[in-house]
């Protein structure tokens, strides 16, 4: 996946976490264990699963941009070891449901694939700091890249029910490997617009005249995943404009609840911890006012 | 439920370090106790071995820090930690209010840092012991790591043992060529107990296969895949110490519990496992006590080391059957 992932944005600018407090801070509660029964599982596309869970607990306070831990290893297995980070792709908080959409790109996520209706996977969730629509947002621009964009779908459907509109743009390699199309469509988005490398349309040039132009009518906040071109974009186009940029990244983990620093961006520096991408993250923000690399 | 009959899982420590169960959760991999509070049972718990503490605070190694292997992981988190005295602060008056016993994991890089943690832990309510991380480069000395010297081993050992009465245990390095004479230089030292094994030592390559994959190129290997290494070398210091030893190395299941205790353990630690399985120990004491009940047995003491070969006497030499001999 080319993902925005943290360990390998050295050359990006600083990230700031987003406020513990106030109407811009995420809204974050207590995690949840449990053993979450498998209520859908399938092949959506080549390589792209969709899994839906019954996790009461956690689809009562997921936000978007939060993820949740999931154990591939089965009952008797003891490996993998490492439970694997997914993001929250979208929830039914009422009937106590949460959907995953995920890539196989190794042995983890090819194990998943063997998890079938009534199987129970231990999930804990919801973690991390989520995307934050700020009070007065009219606007929005959703950036997302390959299996990156299964962060996002969710926060344009707690926008678009605010009444916010949102352009979102879809990159992938080809096409069969966008995702989440549909559920921005589904969610009211107002532009859904789908690229990709095969026909240079997922180009930063074509990408980045969409940009400005959306820009240029007024954007309040930019939010991007799963890709460093996209994101570098965004920061170009913070620059110029003054609208914040909020990024969700990667990291490999092993707790997901903030204390093996494992996860660590990487950024700032040498004298103080850097931020942790589960717990402080996984969404980050730049400041409009951020240095660009 | 298994039987009937009461099973006293309990064990008693030196220095009156008295645990619940054998069934500990290992430092790193628990954080501070705290974390897991919300969904896992921790006042069950034999103890709880908090991550590495040191005298200064410390930030971790450069990114990534951790990766999966077959049946492990590597990491090299590099002893993140805010420091004793805010550890102490932050945490001390929840592990005050707790049943389960808190064991604080010292790491330092010369002798006068660990006395000077240990100094700091001395009497501070909520802390049950001591174990000592020896697996950390001796500034003092050229880097050389404490546990790889068995005169180091004991020296640091020894200064922690003047510095405080809590329970201390010691934390061997599997990366030794022979861990006998270090084990015997730590319980000679006066060691209460001894806890092994800490990660082995290996390394990743990673994407494209330009560089190695941890940011740190090296990084500490645990997991189920070096259960074999910690049972061997439990199986050999159990053979040459008299204090009691905790068995640490990818414990899954029961039957890894129960081969440690085969071997002369008379405890575990649960590490690597607990990220995929918090509940795991809880699971593990349950099935313990199920399991003594089946063989009959009101303590698992009788299940310690009886893989062992038999000792002649408690003096006798120590057996010449070992590293050295392998093919
Ligand atoms: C907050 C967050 C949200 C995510 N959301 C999604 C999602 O919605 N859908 C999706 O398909 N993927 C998502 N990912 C990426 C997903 O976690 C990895 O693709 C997955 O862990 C790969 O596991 P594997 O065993 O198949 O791959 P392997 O490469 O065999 O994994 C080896 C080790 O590296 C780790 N790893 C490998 N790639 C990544 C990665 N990109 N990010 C983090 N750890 C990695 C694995 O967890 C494992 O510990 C997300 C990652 C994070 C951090
Ligand atoms: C992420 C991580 C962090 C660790 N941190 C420490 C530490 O701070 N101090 C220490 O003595 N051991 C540390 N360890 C080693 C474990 O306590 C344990 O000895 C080792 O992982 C072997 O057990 P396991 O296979 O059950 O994980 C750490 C292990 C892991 C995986
Ligand atoms: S994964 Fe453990 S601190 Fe983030």
């Amino acid at each position: 996946m080319v993902g925005a992932s943290a360990g390998a944005t050295g050359s990006l600018p600083r990230l700031a976490r987003l406020p513990e407090t106030g109407p811009s801070a995420p809204r974050v509660a207590p995690p949840a264990l449990l053993e979450a029964a498998v209520v859908t599982h399938g092949l959506i596309a080549p390589e792209y699963w969709r899994l839906v869970l019954d996790a009461p607990a956690i689809a009562r306070t997921v936000e978007p941009g939060q993820f949740a831990m999931l154990t591939v290893a089965r009952g008797e297995e003891s490996w993998p070891v490492l439970p694997r980070p997914m993001a929250i792709y979208g929830w039914d908080r009422a009937g106590g449901r949460i959907e995953i959409v995920y890539r196989v790109v190794g042995e983890g996520t090819r194990r998943l694939t063997r998890w079938s209706c009534g199987d129970r996977i231990v999930t804990v969730g919801p973690l991390g700091r989520g995307f934050v629509l700020l009070p007065a947002a009219q606007r929005i621009v959703l950036l997302g890249r390959g299996i990156g964009t299964c962060s996002l779908t969710a926060l344009a459907g707690v926008a678009a029910a605010r009444g916010i509109a949102v352009h979102a743009l879809v990159s992938a390699r080809h096409s069969d490997a966008l995702v989440g199309g549909e559920a921005y469509r589904a969610a009211g988005a107002v532009e859904v617009r789908e690229v990709v490398d095969t026909d240079g349309s997922s180009g930063v040039g074509p990408v980045g005249a969409w940009l400005a132009e959306n820009c240029r009518t007024g954007v309040d906040q930019i939010y991007a995943c799963g890709s460093d071109r996209l994101l570098r974009l965004a920061l170009e186009m913070a620059r110029a404009t003054g609208t914040g940029v909020q990024v969700s990244l990667e990291a490999h983990m092993a707790c997901g609840l903030g204390f093996c620093h494992g996860c660590a961006t990487g950024h700032p520096g040498l004298v103080e911890e850097s931020p942790l991408v589960c717990r402080d993250g996984p969404v980050f923000r730049h400041l409009p006012s951020a240095p660009v690399a | 439920m298994i039987g009937r009959g009461a099973v006293d899982l309990s064990v008693e420590l030196p220095r009156g370090l008295r645990l619940d169960n054998p069934i500990l959760v290992a430092s790193g991999t628990f954080g501070y106790g705290v974390e897991y509070s919300e969904v896992v049972d921790i006042q069950r718990l034999g103890a709880i071995c908090c991550k590495g503490t040191t005298l200064r605070p410390r930030v971790g190694n450069i990114t990534p820090r951790v990766t999966e292997t077959p049946a492990g992981m590597l990491n090299s988190i590099g002893l993140q930690n805010p420091g004793v005295d805010a550890v102490v602060r932050k945490y001390g008056p929840t592990w005050q209010g707790w049943h389960v016993p808190v064991i604080v994991n010292v790491a330092g890089e010369s002798i006068d840092d660990y006395v000077e943690v240990a100094r700091r832990l001395d009497g501070m309510p909520g802390v049950a012991g001591i174990e000592l991380n020896i697996s950390c480069p001796n500034v003092g000395r050229g880097g050389l790591q404490f546990a790889i010297d068995a005169e180091a081993a004991g020296a640091v050992t020894a200064a922690v043992r003047r510095a405080t009465e809590l329970p201390l245990l010691v934390k061997l390095s599997p990366n030794v060529a022979d861990v006998r004479p270090i084990a015997r230089a730590i319980e000679a030292a006066g060691a209460d107990a001894i806890t092994a094994i800490n990660t082995l030592s290996g390394i990743a390559v990673g994407p494209g296969r330009r560089r190695p994959l941890l940011g740190n190129v090296y990084g500490g290997l645990s997991g189920p895949a070096i259960k074999p290494v910690a049972l061997r070398i439990v199986y050999e210091v159990a053979q040459v110490v008299d204090i009691p030893i905790i068995a640490i190395g990818g414990v899954a299941e029961l039957g890894d519990v129960l081969d440690y205790l085969a071997v002369g353990a008379i405890g575990v630690q649960v590490g690597t496992v607990l990220f995929a399985d918090p509940t795991l120990p809880v699971r593990l004491i349950d099935e313990l006590a199920d399991e003594c009940r089946r063989l009959g047995l009101n303590s698992y003491l009788p299940l310690v080391g009886t893989a062992l070969p038999k000792r002649s006497s408690p003096m006798s030499a120590p057996s010449s059957k070992g590293v050295e001999y392998r093919p």
